[in-house]
């Protein structure tokens, strides 16, 4: 038997999910069709209605469905301060560590040399902009600890210093807690290359 | 039926080029080894934060890898730290990823280079530790092209064989080699003492450096075909900045 087309179609489309491959899009669709169709509808109405009315926040990048969102307007915020993260995720993060009381921007992706990711494909000059809006002091970097973080962190650092902004970036080590019993080579190689004095 | 312990290999030193996600929770490692060459190794969960081996596939750092299976994809097994190689940092973090564009665009999958396994390593600590990053790429994309069997001709005129002289100007035909400025019009130009430089890797005059750099791309160009090479516009935006 032919799988009609509007199925077909539709298994296709959900290939475009992260890790999806042709197997889990049948099962999801067959799911959506057979058994939870009110669901379906919700997910379609949903995606729909995102895709209407998300955008990116003037300010930060993240999403949001107003020109400026509500953490870049409170005035509780250090307006010195923008915190650079890669994703709306790490955002969160921060936000549930309440160790950071400055504003952010959100790149929306990293540098990826080896996958032709560069400066142009994520908007840097966007970054430029809002770093010198004359208010901002202290741009802190905090992009992942991975190969691809770590180049977009120099490369905005490179950005950054020359029109005379403080740049910094956040440290790494043993995580709070955790025992060197525990802890990865890499990680506790790297603490021991940036050990601090204890005074 | 082949013994699967006949696949298997264990703690082979070898560096990560590259990594893809794949699946939902697995990454593909595209690996440079010291006695395998490049091969691709699929590590299994490594995408899942408490994975034990997502902190240890990093580029750029030694690694003693073991892997199983003998079909086009293997799997990755265990993977442990060696040690001994600082992170690489700023400016030298990116020309690391260009050697890195360059092994994975270059070499063959399962084609040893074990020479050139070796300079990778010493050029890495190099790049960590000095400053002349751009001496250090020319002299590393020359070892490269020599491994693959492009080694190039400096010293002599290509065709006559005589020796070349400091004081001429030549130019440097693909496949060819350096001939006369005024055999013709092809080729790369450049002074004698260029390529006497670069024959014994001697970059310190400035000049010897900008035409080594001009020769290396249009040779790297060359046996990279169509391919672009994206870390090379990372490293020029980066200049212009
Ligand atoms: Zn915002």
């Amino acid at each position: 038997m032919k799988t009609p087309t509007s199925l077909d179609h539709l298994i296709e489309s959900l290939r475009c999910l992260p890790g999806v491959g042709p197997k889990s899009a049948q099962r999801m669709a067959y799911h959506l069709l057979q058994r939870d169709q009110a669901g379906a509808k919700r997910l379609a109405h949903a995606l729909t209605h995102a895709l209407d009315t998300l955008r990116h926040c003037e300010k930060c990048n993240s999403f949001t469905e107003v020109e400026v969102c509500d953490l870049c307007l409170s005035p509780k915020r250090d307006d010195s301060l923008l915190c650079v993260v890669e994703m709306p995720a790490d955002l969160l993060m921060m936000e549930q560590a309440h160790c950071y009381r400055g504003l952010y921007f959100v790149l929306m992706g990293r540098l990826s040399p080896l996958d032709g990711v560069g400066p142009r494909e994520i908007h840097l000059d966007r970054l430029v902009r809002r770093a010198t809006d004359g208010i901002v002091q202290e741009v802190v970097l905090a992009t992942n600890f991975t190969v691809e973080g770590e180049a977009t962190a120099h490369y905005i650092s490179e950005l950054l210093t020359p029109r005379g902004i403080k740049v910094t970036r956040i440290a790494r080590g043993l995580p709070v807690g955790g025992e060197l019993e525990h802890v990865d080579s890499g990680t506790l190689a790297q603490a021991v290359l940036e050990r601090r004095n204890v005074s | 039926m082949v013994n699967a312990n006949k696949t298997r290999l264990e703690d082979q030193p070898a560096y990560v080029l590259h990594t893809y996600p794949y699946r939902e929770t697995s990454l593909i490692v595209e690996v440079f080894s010291q006695e395998h060459g490049r091969l691709p190794l699929v590590a299994r969960g490594a995408r899942r934060p408490k994975s034990a081996v997502r902190g240890l596939l990093l580029s750029f750092q030694p690694l003693a890898l073991s892997w199983f299976g003998k079909n086009e994809l293997r799997t990755l097994h265990s993977a442990e730290w060696q040690g001994g190689q600082p992170l690489l940092q700023g400016k030298a973090l990116i020309c690391g990823f260009y050697l890195n564009e360059l092994l994975l665009k270059l070499l063959h999958r399962d084609d040893p280079h074990e020479q050139l396994f070796l300079y990778y390593q010493q050029t890495l600590q190099e790049l960590a530790r000095r400053t002349d990053h751009a001496a250090i790429l020319r002299r590393f994309e020359k070892r490269l092209l020599q491994e693959l069997g492009y080694a190039l001709m400096l010293d002599r005129e290509a065709g006559t064989g005589q020796q070349v002289v400091a004081e001429e100007g030549y130019r440097y035909v693909i496949e060819h080699g350096p001939v006369r400025q005024s055999a013709g019009q092809n080729g790369v130009e450049l002074r004698g003492k260029t390529l006497l430089d670069l024959a014994v890797d001697d970059y310190t005059d400035p000049v010897t450096l900008q035409q080594g750099k001009a020769l290396m791309r249009t040779l790297i160009n060359h046996y990279l075909g169509d391919q672009p090479l994206h870390t090379r516009q990372l490293l020029k935006d980066l200049q212009q900045l």
